[in-house]
């Protein structure tokens, strides 16, 4: 073997060594048993973890979640004089925002300019000018997606998902991916809920009366004139109508509490959004809030009907989540709900101040613990609280409780965020995928293996060594790049099994033409691999173009094909022009071949 | 083994042929893709459920089960949307328009419903019941759909230039055109089919991008070659040599990518099925054109000098 030669076969041994070093432990992994898997400790798992082939959502199950945030509710919730003017706008602007992808900021100076509204009436604080306002109510929906970020950072972690990916895009949206997870509900909550605790006295009896029959008297109105018309009369038991009166919704519980079917929750929402019962609340500085989760109720036919608990409200929180400094998971020890799963919440020493003045004043009145907008209990306040300890009831099951106390350590959203983009795998479709996968890339091998051999006979074992090899290389640096491979990855990798082909294929087809033209072995392998090699450049190439814009496009599953197709190209390119090339001119330098199988 | 070596046909006989079949089909695709293509939720937006019932289920049930479907208080009636089995029996998709005012769990919601009121057909845990859940709104909808024309438009032109680049723009302008011409034809075979576009579907269509072109540089490879004998002139005999050349390549190296196609359309699954079809058209249309469209276009290119 002369240097070259033995330099040639030195670096392609290196960089098989490398490919097979970089997969060892995916292989080692492979063989482990079901048994072996469950004893590995935490640091062997995050060993595996970093190095094996990663798999994606859609092999291994899990949630990919796009949120969005409200971006016009921050600017409301920053705007201070608001009017109807403003309303109107805001109206306007989250429309356009919702099914509009231009900027947001783009769309608010638009907005504003088409309703010539004055923008440093509602946002003195942040500039005199239009320009300097939105220049610094975009610099606080920068910061408020940041924090964002941080709280659904802190909740995933605390949830326990090995590794989970936490990114931003554009300027207003936070991708989460959660391999894995099979309660896909439990984790779209943990992710969506704002988590936003506040505190909220409840009004007496008599004021709630007054109002009840103050938006009666404003919904039957409605309705009285409304009835004039015949065919409305005819419609008037369809469910969620609106124009039912007020209290014939509601149903007394317990003495002093309301509630309301579930059935009628659609209509009651549509009666809170009147404009008119709006403003009686406004005036009253109150409002109405339901139930977390439905009861159980004999109605006056000895049926069982579902309820949800109906609360009149001071509309200002005495206190809210911010104050939180500890929040747990307990099982109520004493009482009516020992074993029942609570949140005990402690709070700090602001909190705890405020807590027991507010306990001290309200003694007797009841207060309601709302946690994002909905009301977990409302106790009655029999004595003054110190310490700023508290118990959160009414979860329905101890995992409830575990989320609950979760998002509350984690923090409440700055703005509310609604789910824009969701894609949920199961880990049996997943399963299924794999095995698929793996069986297609065993036969596809397997055909190949045997056309070329058939069709270019010793040649083509030349090839099939070198196409094995590309699948071995390609695994590699898959592992190596700590890329993570996807449904339809896996078709990329059967499909470069199918092309990687063409390369030996033009090589061989070059030779056989030089070998027909009159010349000898060796230097038919010669000319044909240094005339081939421009073709398969230029030919790969552009497919590699291809790949790299699908890789910039796509999201997830399509990043997956694009890189392995990329990958493809590069290792396939190696082992047919340089494996394959020193295979034949190992073999030509050591004897002088007369007849070429190919 | 010799298998159409040292052919010497004639393609360009049959060049006013291969128009007319181009252009026939060229035509009917797009007539095909202005009657409608089914975009798929990725694009148009809404709900895509995948439910795996623990026996049979015949569609009318799910149909039944889906006619109220109760969502934060309103009542819906679903029964008029997609549902079809997949895979197998035991199996069913679910396909939901884009609805206004819903909650934010609508998918949820219509999971919940099903698993409730075909309690004695679904599995155990909840959990086993979901294969896939799918819920894009139609603003990202639109989103991924500019972003999907973007990236097909930019890697042509990227291609162009590369091509201009490497030989002559007049043979990127013939590239460009086959491609063109494949792609339209495949979204017209695609469109018959009824299967719907995904974001797999547009990674299928630049991966018929990518192949189409390999095969078709690797003829004007060769006729850059035999060029270089004739001078800048382009003889129809150039063209008909190159093919001929090199004809056993691009047969066979459609026929082993054939193959493995055709192994993931059988055995990948019921999700990569589309996939595989759209690059089976594809593969087969791209031959087709690498050695008719590519290279007749260029004879046309060069006389018109």
């Amino acid at each position: 073997m002369n240097n070259t030669l033995r330099t040639r076969l030195l670096s392609i041994l290196f960089i098989f060594g490398l490919g097979i070093y970089a997969l060892f432990p995916s292989i080692k992994y492979l063989l482990l048993s079901d048994e072996a898997k469950s004893d590995l400790s935490k640091d062997e798992i995050a060993y595996f973890e970093s190095k094996t082939i990663k798999q994606g959502l859609d092999l291994k199950g899990g949630i990919y979640i796009v949120l969005e945030v409200d971006l016009p509710q921050l600017v409301s919730s920053l705007a201070k004089n608001k009017d109807k003017n403003f309303d109107r706008f805001l109206e306007e602007l989250s429309k356009e925002y919702r099914n509009n992808s231009a900027d947001f900021f783009t769309v608010f100076e638009q907005k504003a300019e088409e309703q010539s509204l004055k923008l440093p009436r509602y946002f003195i604080s942040y500039g005199k000018t239009k320009e300097q306002i939105i220049e610094q109510l975009d610099l606080q929906s920068t910061d408020s997606i940041n924090r964002i970020i941080e709280i659904i950072q802190n909740r995933v972690d605390q949830f326990g998902v090995s590794e989970p990916t936490i990114q931003k895009q554009g300027n207003n949206r936070v991708v989460v991916e959660l391999a894995g997870i099979q309660d896909s509900e439990r984790a779209r909550e943990l992710l969506q809920s704002t988590a936003l605790l506040e505190l909220m006295i409840v009004k007496d009896v008599e004021s709630t009366n007054t109002i009840v029959r103050q938006i009666d008297n404003l919904t039957s109105t409605n309705t009285e004139s409304d009835n004039d018309n015949v065919d409305q009369l005819f419609n008037s038991d369809d469910s969620g109508n609106n124009d039912l009166g007020f209290s014939s919704l509601l149903i007394a519980v317990g003495g002093n509490d309301l509630a309301i079917s579930s059935e009628n929750l659609a209509a009651l929402k549509n009666i809170l959004n009147k404009d008119s019962v709006k403003q009686v609340l406004d005036a009253t500085g109150s409002l109405f809030l339901t139930g977390n989760s439905p009861e159980t109720l004999i109605n006056d036919f000895g049926e069982e009907e579902e309820v949800y608990l109906l609360y009149h409200l001071v509309d200002n929180a005495e206190l809210t989540g911010g104050v939180i400094e500890d929040a747990q998971m307990r099982l109520s020890q004493s009482g009516v709900s020992a074993g029942q799963a609570t949140v005990q919440v402690e709070m700090n020493n602001e909190g705890s101040r405020e807590w027991s003045r507010i306990t001290g004043v309200n003694i007797n009145k009841r207060i309601a613990i709302v946690l994002d907008r909905k009301v977990h209990m409302a106790p009655v306040i029999r004595s003054q609280i110190f310490g700023g300890g508290t118990v959160i009831e009414g979860m329905d099951s101890i995992q409830e409780a575990e989320d609950i106390a979760i998002v509350l350590r984690a923090g409440a959203l700055p703005v509310p965020v609604t789910i824009v983009d969701q894609r949920v795998v199961g880990p049996s479709l997943g399963a299924d995928s794999v095995n698929a996968g793996t069986s297609s890339i065993m036969i596809g091998l397997l055909l190949i293996v045997l056309f070329i051999v058939f069709y270019y006979r010793a040649s083509g074992l030349i090839a099939s060594f070198s196409l094995m090899w590309t699948l071995i290389l390609l695994l590699g640096v898959l592992a190596l790049l700590e890329a993570t491979l996807t449904l339809p990855g896996i078709a990329a990798l059967i499909l470069t099994v199918g092309m990687s082909v063409d390369a030996n294929v033009i090589i061989f087809e070059r030779i056989k033409e030089e070998l027909r033209n009159g010349k000898s072995v060796r230097s038919a392998i010669d000319s044909g691999y240094e005339r081939a090699i421009t073709t398969i450049v230029d030919a790969n190439l552009t497919t590699g173009i291809a790949a790299a814009v699908l890789y910039q496009y796509g999201s997830g599953p399509i990043k997956g094909f694009a890189t392995v197709l990329f990958w493809g190209i590069i290792v396939s390119m190696f082992t047919a022009i340089i494996v394959t090339r020193f295979v034949f001119d190992f073999i030509t330098s050591r004897k002088n071949i007369e007849k070429l199988s190919i | 083994m010799k298998f159409m070596e040292n052919t010497k046909i004639n393609f360009m006989a049959f060049k006013n042929a291969g128009f007319t079949i181009s252009g026939i089909m060229g035509i009917g695709s797009i007539v095909l893709l202005l009657l409608g293509i089914n975009l798929g939720i990725d694009f148009k937006g809404g709900t895509m459920i995948g439910l795996n019932f623990s026996d049979n289920v015949g569609i009318e049930e799910v149909r039944t089960a889906m006619s109220a479907v109760e969502s934060d208080g309103q009542i819906i009636d679903l029964s008029g949307e997609e549902i079809k089995h997949f895979g197998s029996t035991d199996d069913v998709m679910i396909k939901v328009k884009i609805r206004d005012n819903v909650s934010p769990d609508f998918a949820q919601h219509i999971v919940n419903h099903v698993y409730k009121t075909m309690g004695d057909k679904v599995p155990a845990d909840k959990n086993d019941f979901i294969l896939s859940l799918d819920s894009v709104s139609p603003k990202v909808g639109t989103e991924l759909s500019g972003k999907a024309l973007w990236s097909i438009l930019s890697s042509l032109a990227l291609i162009l230039l590369y091509i201009s680049i490497r030989f002559e723009f007049k043979f990127a302008l013939g590239a460009i055109l086959a491609l063109v011409h494949d792609i339209t034809i495949t979204l017209g075979i695609f469109s018959l089919t009824g299967y719907e576009v995904t974001l797999s579907t547009v990674a299928a269509f630049l991966t018929i991008v990518g192949y189409s072109l390999n095969d078709t540089i690797v003829i004007l490879d060769r006729i850059r070659e035999n060029m270089k004998s004739s001078g800048t002139v382009l003889l129809e005999s150039t063209i008909n040599k190159s093919i001929n050349q090199s004809l056993s390549r691009t047969l066979i190296t459609s026929l082993t990518t054939l193959l493995v196609i055709t192994v993931l359309l059988m055995y990948g699954g019921a999700t990569i099925r589309p996939f595989a079809f759209t690059l089976l058209v594809g593969v087969i249309i791209g031959t087709y054109s690498s050695i008719y469209v590519a290279s007749t276009f260029l004879t046309t290119l060069y006389k018109s000098k």
